[in-house]
């Protein structure tokens, strides 16, 4: 089957400074995607480039099997980083005026996503009269009102509150069942992690991993615990490599050949434990050890 | 292949609603004719001839006239002060040979319009007896029109509203390239800032954008200089104005030289403007730099007295037909009559494959440096985009 997404050696620099080396990745239809990385990794230019809105040096990328932009631009959504909607036109009219630039007007298709998305009483406000979080409900509708196949989110989940997040989830989970193709590109590596089937990780303008998440994890091992617990870890720290806190919340990462169930009775002298989880470690984790191992 | 035509049509609407556009396009021309027509029609209408009523007192006995005659001073004085009259004068005895006479009034200063009203009364007393041909030849002894003859011996008419309309068309060439071109300016940049540039890019390739922003654009500046037209012709054909500019004819043939060297040279200026647009990082760095477009367009308006007495120099030459500078320079040189067709047409052939060219440079300009946000490109740098 052909694939939505070819990116085949691609690279690009600005001012002698490389910002993208040599990268290849490929994306198959129906698939959702994640681009992850810390900020200032490259991302934001594998998707300028991916749009045309600015070239690789060198390489090729092909969308929906065409290197031709022009013909794929129309089947193309786009959810930016840094959020962009004019401030002085109505809700309607800037997300009308989008569509018709992608070749597919329709008020119906509109409306339907405004009402989808809660924001169908906000239709006639200037956006700047809106909150950020509802900006960003409706840039999200700016890039799929045109109904397209290949949708790229930038970054989806920033500024968002909790439960417009899980608003947003949903959508992209529906979309995805739908059958487009999604890409999620965000530094905020556990969020994709449930919803992507496959990840391209990337450090410094390189990718790192590539591959299935599920087969990533596994790769690095079932050497992490997971923890909830009240009281001290105190009498741990010759079986662990390392502890990850986060209040009463840790992933530990067990020294090799160390059994789980060791450091299970050691610490249930320390306090009480209410979650004790044996697992990959998180995408966070398996980021951090490949960019400190390299 | 016809998103140009949406991008148009998007910035036409979004424009002609921005507050600058309406202030200068119905503000500006009502407040020019609030300074100079309302001075002009209070003149003219604080003292409207059935307001004036004027007597005289004859002392040489031999005057007479439809003007109200009193015997003595004291009686004309009475009714003056009585406001049965607005005027009195007093001719002396020995008028013939001083030639003076006294004006009365109640108000300090005495109108024009009055002692030419009386100095028809003289002529006509004076020169009674005379056929009346000779009466309107001695108060209106010249009528005139002036002719220049060139090299080959050809006499030209010389057009006061040729160079009226050449002044005009400056002036409002020079305000539609301030206005509406500043408009792309600041849009690009805005677009720029507000990050709305990267969803249009997403959408249509940098040509198409750039394409229907000048040309929405484009006709953001028509439609200004239309509704100045109408409302030209409106204050101007009304009311005491005309009689101002009464005898200035307008000629077909240069309004549609004026208006393709309009539509050309807007043209020019707005890719140059959308190319500033694509390099400045703010609005007021981008103004900085388009202004030194504009005074290069501002300059055949200084140096129009060379232009027009000298077409043959080498300066006048260049601002023909650099793209920048040729359509005011052209208009004024048409207006007046020196140009050779040639000229015409080789300066419109510039004028439209700069457009083309500058459309180009642009886009690429555009292209290579429109997402470095905050960042301005060295001039080495253009150079090596636009190749």
């Amino acid at each position: 089957m052909e694939k939505t997404v070819e990116v085949s050696n691609v690279s690009k620099s600005f001012n002698g400074q490389t910002v993208v080396k040599d990268i290849s990745f490929e994306i198959a239809p129906g698939e959702i995607f994640g681009l992850i990385g810390p900020n200032g990794a490259g991302k934001t230019t594998i998707i300028r480039m991916l749009l045309d809105i600015i070239r690789p040096d060198s390489g090729e990328i092909k969308i929906l099997g065409s290197a031709s932009p022009e013909e794929t631009k129309d089947l193309i959504g786009y959810l930016p980083e840094e959020r962009g909607l004019y401030r002085r036109l109505t809700v309607m009219d800037s997300l009308l005026y989008l569509g018709a630039l992608k070749n597919y007007q329709s008020k119906k298709k509109v409306v339907e996503l405004l009402e989808r998305m809660e924001m169908l009483q906000h239709k006639d406000k200037k956006l700047s009269e809106l909150s950020k979080g509802m900006q960003q409900k409706i840039q999200l509708i700016a890039a799929i009102c045109h109904d397209p196949q290949f949708i790229i989110l930038d970054e989806p989940f920033s500024g968002l509150d909790p439960v417009n997040m899980k608003l947003v989830k949903e959508m992209i989970v529906e979309l995805g069942k739908e059958g487009k193709t999604i890409l999620i590109s965000t530094h905020m590596m556990d969020q994709v992690e449930r919803m992507c089937s496959r990840i391209f990780m990337m450090h410094r303008g390189g990718g790192v991993l590539y591959g299935s998440v599920s087969e990533i994890k596994s790769r690095f091992g079932k050497n992490t615990v997971f923890l909830e617990f009240d009281g001290e870890l105190e009498n741990i720290a010759g079986m662990v490599k390392k502890i990850n806190y986060s209040g009463n919340y840790a992933e530990l990462i067990l020294k090799d050949g160390i059994d789980s169930q060791e450091v299970l009775k050691t610490i249930v002298r320390d306090g009480r434990i209410n979650r004790f989880e044996v697992s990959a470690p998180s995408l966070n984790e398996i980021f951090i050890q490949v960019v400190e191992g390299s | 292949m016809t998103k140009w035509i949406t991008i148009a049509k998007h910035e036409f609407a979004y424009n002609v609603r921005r507050k600058e556009f309406l202030f200068v396009t119905f503000g500006l021309p009502l407040l020019m004719f609030a300074l100079i027509g309302i001075p002009v029609l209070l003149g003219a209408s604080s003292i409207t001839p059935e307001d004036i009523t004027i007597g005289y007192v004859d002392k040489t006995g031999t005057f007479e006239g439809n003007f109200i005659s009193y015997a003595g001073e004291e009686l004309a004085k009475n009714d003056l002060l009585e406001g049965k009259i607005t005027h009195f004068f007093v001719i002396p005895e020995d008028y013939k040979t001083t030639g003076s006479i006294e004006i009365f009034s109640t108000k300090s200063r005495t109108q024009g319009s009055i002692e030419g009203e009386i100095k028809g009364f003289l002529l006509d007393n004076l020169l009674k007896g005379d056929n009346k041909e000779l009466v309107e030849r001695v108060k209106n002894p010249i009528k005139s029109e002036y002719f220049t003859l060139n090299e080959k011996g050809e006499s030209g008419k010389d057009d006061l509203s040729g160079l009226l309309i050449s002044i005009a068309f400056a002036f409002f060439f020079m305000l539609s390239i301030f206005t509406s071109s500043n408009f792309l300016l600041q849009g690009v940049v805005e677009e720029k800032e507000n990050r709305v540039m990267e969803i249009l890019l997403s959408s249509v390739s940098h040509r198409d954008l750039l394409t229907g922003k000048i040309f929405g654009l484009g006709a953001v500046g028509l439609a200004q200089v239309f509704i100045w037209q109408v409302m030209g012709i409106a204050i101007l054909s009304s009311g005491p104005v005309a009689l101002l500019l009464k005898g200035i004819s307008i000629s077909i043939p240069l309004l549609i030289f004026a208006s393709g060297y309009f539509i050309l040279g807007y043209l020019v200026f707005a890719c140059i403007m959308a190319g500033v647009g694509a390099i400045a990082t703010t609005s007021r760095e981008g103004q900085q730099i388009a202004g030194i477009f504009t005074m290069i367009g501002a300059m055949p308006l200084i140096i129009s007295q060379l232009i027009l007495s000298k077409p043959d120099s080498i300066i006048s030459m260049m601002f023909s037909y650099f793209p920048l500078t040729s359509p005011i320079t052209m208009i004024m040189r048409i207006s007046t009559g020196n140009v050779q067709y040639y000229e015409v047409v080789l300066s419109l052939i510039i004028l439209t494959v700069s457009i083309l060219v500058i459309i180009e440079m642009s886009v690429k300009i555009f292209r290579a440096s429109l997402l470095m946000y905050g960042k301005k490109p060295t001039i080495s740098e253009l150079i090596k985009y636009v190749r």
